[in-house]
């Protein structure tokens, strides 16, 4: 990362504090995976870390993306980066074939915070897509969050002269179930189905960490909220505010119409269970009623009619 | 994430033998030379059974559950690119082509072809250096095996492109268990006798598929399936961890799952049918003929009977599952006394 590194004056890319981003941006976790795996990939052939930069793709509804996918793009560095067009059609025309409903939405770099550089890139993608979004990793940060910030670009009068800067965007998760499972899949790597943990273990397991979780999340806002009573901390109403609208959120579901339902779905399953039961039961007294005539005929005619009361 | 929460997440990996490949991620580098001396050993050749492993990247399994899930009912297709370690292999991304459908269509036709070499050409530019490796599709909710068609697809390919391996991905079992449901598989050359069959795991197959599965069920072997990750994905994973625990509350297996339960439970009532009629069979049978002539066909029948409870046990496991999240929810949201001011 030596462009980053030996380039202080980082804030003058990024407007004024003031300015917040305008889209909303959902994120899907095979994005974050795929440019970890290309830093890696990279870092692992070349020996040293470098940084990468790659395209990526999605959906755009009105304000709102959605960056499902992405890949890699060619650059050369002559003083500054240039991407290589002809490599972004080919990929784009390849991804068009697989994801038709899909649109480039921006592109990827590996680093920390903006800088010129990024501009440059930046200004080149702009030929491809007038309002591209920028995501950064940094893939040496040493804090539990997600390295991942996401920017988007301005044009402003800094100093008389109409300048790009970047505005930082907020962005969430996307969380589809099959993703869930894969990431957790991953996350936890189970060595294969081994036969002595129990199924039911593992899925309590599942609930237990994700509630302890929210205990804990819940602790932090009741520490918060103790601390201001002290005095410790300057109160904020706009915090206290939302601690309120959480609390009255409970009970979520209370109504008549959701205990029925609930009670139905609880029903459903256990008939479910009680089916399931009576089947095994079945097989096992088939098993033993052939066991049983097993034994019979070995003692002759005697068992052969005792076998005929028995089907 | 807390230091308490930390060192819970710390234990549990330990406990689960999590593996981590350290020295710089060797296993994301490309050996051209290694590989290629492999290419020209060819030992796989001489021993049909050679390759025993499979070692999937936390990227390219992701790529192929979210893409066999964007298919939904219809199968997909795609390209497996890696390498071959000793008699492991490695596969190190994925990619989607452009072919969906039913069964019959899933084979890769010229125009796949056309797309598979454009596509691991424009790779190489970007320091993916591997090589097809393989293939995989889906299965939506018929489980993990390969069909008929299957395996002709992946005999054909281990002749002309070996090493050549086939993933089968099921999305909608995925969603249903809870865990990712996934096989490898490797089809023993034309004649070939496997020497100990053993019996592999148990897994429930829709009865109309149940056919196609018995006939060819003996011409392919499994690879035992592991994953890696590198350092970085580890704690981008950690991290995305710490923002995926709302969904694990959330999410309802019961409702995204209702259909798929349905599925099982009426395609078990067709088999206990069918077990029914066929020990109503060998009831008559083995009254009249005598025990020599019924114990065949009584074990046949026992055998769908115990099937059909293995089924409903699986099916009604995962239920209660759900069944269980459901609970824990309800106690903890809704379930809110508030005390006497």
């Amino acid at each position: 990362m030596d462009v980053e590194e030996n380039n202080p004056k980082v804030n003058h890319v990024m407007a004024s504090s003031g300015a917040t981003g305008s889209i909303s941006v959902l994120l899907h976790p095979l994005v974050v995976m795929n440019i970890s795996e290309h830093w890696t990939r990279v870092r692992a052939q070349e020996g040293k870390a470098q940084q990468v930069i790659g395209a990526l793709i999605g959906k755009q509804k009105g304000r709102s993306l959605e960056i499902m996918n992405s890949f890699e793009l060619v650059f050369t560095v002559i003083d500054n980066v240039v991407i290589d067009r002809d490599y972004y059609n080919t990929k784009e025309e390849q991804f068009k074939q697989v994801f038709s409903d899909m649109d480039f939405l921006g592109w990827y770099t590996t680093g920390d915070s903006p800088n010129e550089s990024d501009i440059h890139v930046h200004k080149q993608i702009c030929e491809i897509n007038e309002s591209p979004v920028i995501l950064k990793l940094n893939p040496f940060t040493r804090n539990a969050d997600l390295p991942v910030t996401m920017y988007e670009s301005v044009i402003d009068l800094v100093n008389g002269e109409a300048t790009m800067l970047f505005v930082e965007l907020s962005y969430t998760l996307a969380t589809e179930e099959a993703e869930r499972i894969g990431v957790d899949h991953v996350a936890r790597m189970a060595s294969g189905d081994s036969a002595e943990s129990s199924q039911v273990a593992e899925q309590l397991q599942a609930q237990h960490n994700a509630v302890k979780m929210l205990a804990n999340r819940v602790r932090l806002i009741l520490e918060y909220i103790r601390a201001m009573e002290r005095g410790e901390v300057p109160k904020s109403h706009e915090v206290l505010r939302e601690a309120k609208s959480l609390t009255h959120r409970l009970p979520v579901l209370n109504s008549e119409i959701f205990q029925e339902e609930y009670y139905t779905q609880y029903n459903d399953v256990l008939l479910q269970t009680y089916l399931a039961s009576i089947t095994k039961a079945c097989h096992d007294l088939h098993q033993f009623v052939t066991k049983f005539n097993i034994l019979c005929d070995r003692q002759g005619i005697m068992g052969r009619r005792m076998r005929g009361l028995f089907f | 994430m807390s230091s308490q929460s930390n060192i819970a997440l710390n234990n549990w990996l330990m406990a689960n033998n999590v593996e981590n490949i350290s020295s710089v991620d060797e296993i994301y580098r490309y050996d051209r030379k290694q590989q290629q001396d492999m290419l020209a050993a060819k030992p796989w050749d001489k021993d049909p059974h050679f390759f025993k492993e499979i070692r999937i990247s936390a990227l390219a399994l992701l790529k192929m559950v979210t893409h066999a899930r964007s298919g939904g009912h219809l199968e997909v297709m795609g390209l497996l690119l890696g390498k071959v370690d000793a008699n492991t292999m490695v596969v190190m991304d994925a990619f989607a082509l452009p072919v969906e459908g039913t069964e019959t269509r899933v084979n890769a036709q010229s125009q796949a072809y056309e797309y598979m070499t454009a596509y691991i050409e424009s790779a190489k530019q970007v320091n993916r250096l591997e090589n097809a490796i393989g293939w995989y599709h889906s299965h939506p909710g018929y489980g993990c095996w390969l069909s008929g068609i299957d395996v002709s697809t992946q005999m054909l390919n281990q002749n002309f492109q070996e090493p050549f391996v086939a993933i089968v991905v099921d999305p909608v079992r995925t969603i249903s268990a809870g865990k990712v449901c996934l096989g490898a598989f490797r089809t023993y050359p034309k004649g070939y006798k496997p020497p100990n069959e053993e019996p592999s795991e148990y897994q429930t197959i829709p009865l109309n598929k149940v056919e196609d599965f018995g006939v060819h069920c003996k011409q392919y072997y499994a690879l035992e399936v592991s994953y890696f990750k590198s350092a970085l994905d580890r704690r981008l994973l950690d991290s995305l961890w710490n923002k995926y625990w709302v969904s694990t509350l959330s999410s309802s297996s019961l409702t995204t799952n209702a259909d798929y339960t349905t599925g099982q439970v009426s395609d078990l009532s067709e088999k206990l049918e069918q077990a029914e009629n066929s020990l109503g069979r060998a009831a008559l049978v083995g009254s009249g003929v005598g025990v020599s002539g019924s114990s065949i066909e009584d074990r046949r029948s026992e055998d769908r009977l115990a099937k059909a409870a293995r089924d409903a046990t699986k099916t009604s496991i995962e239920a209660l599952h759900g069944l269980l999240a459901q609970v824990i929810k309800d106690r903890l949201f809704n379930q809110v006394r508030s005390k006497p001011a």
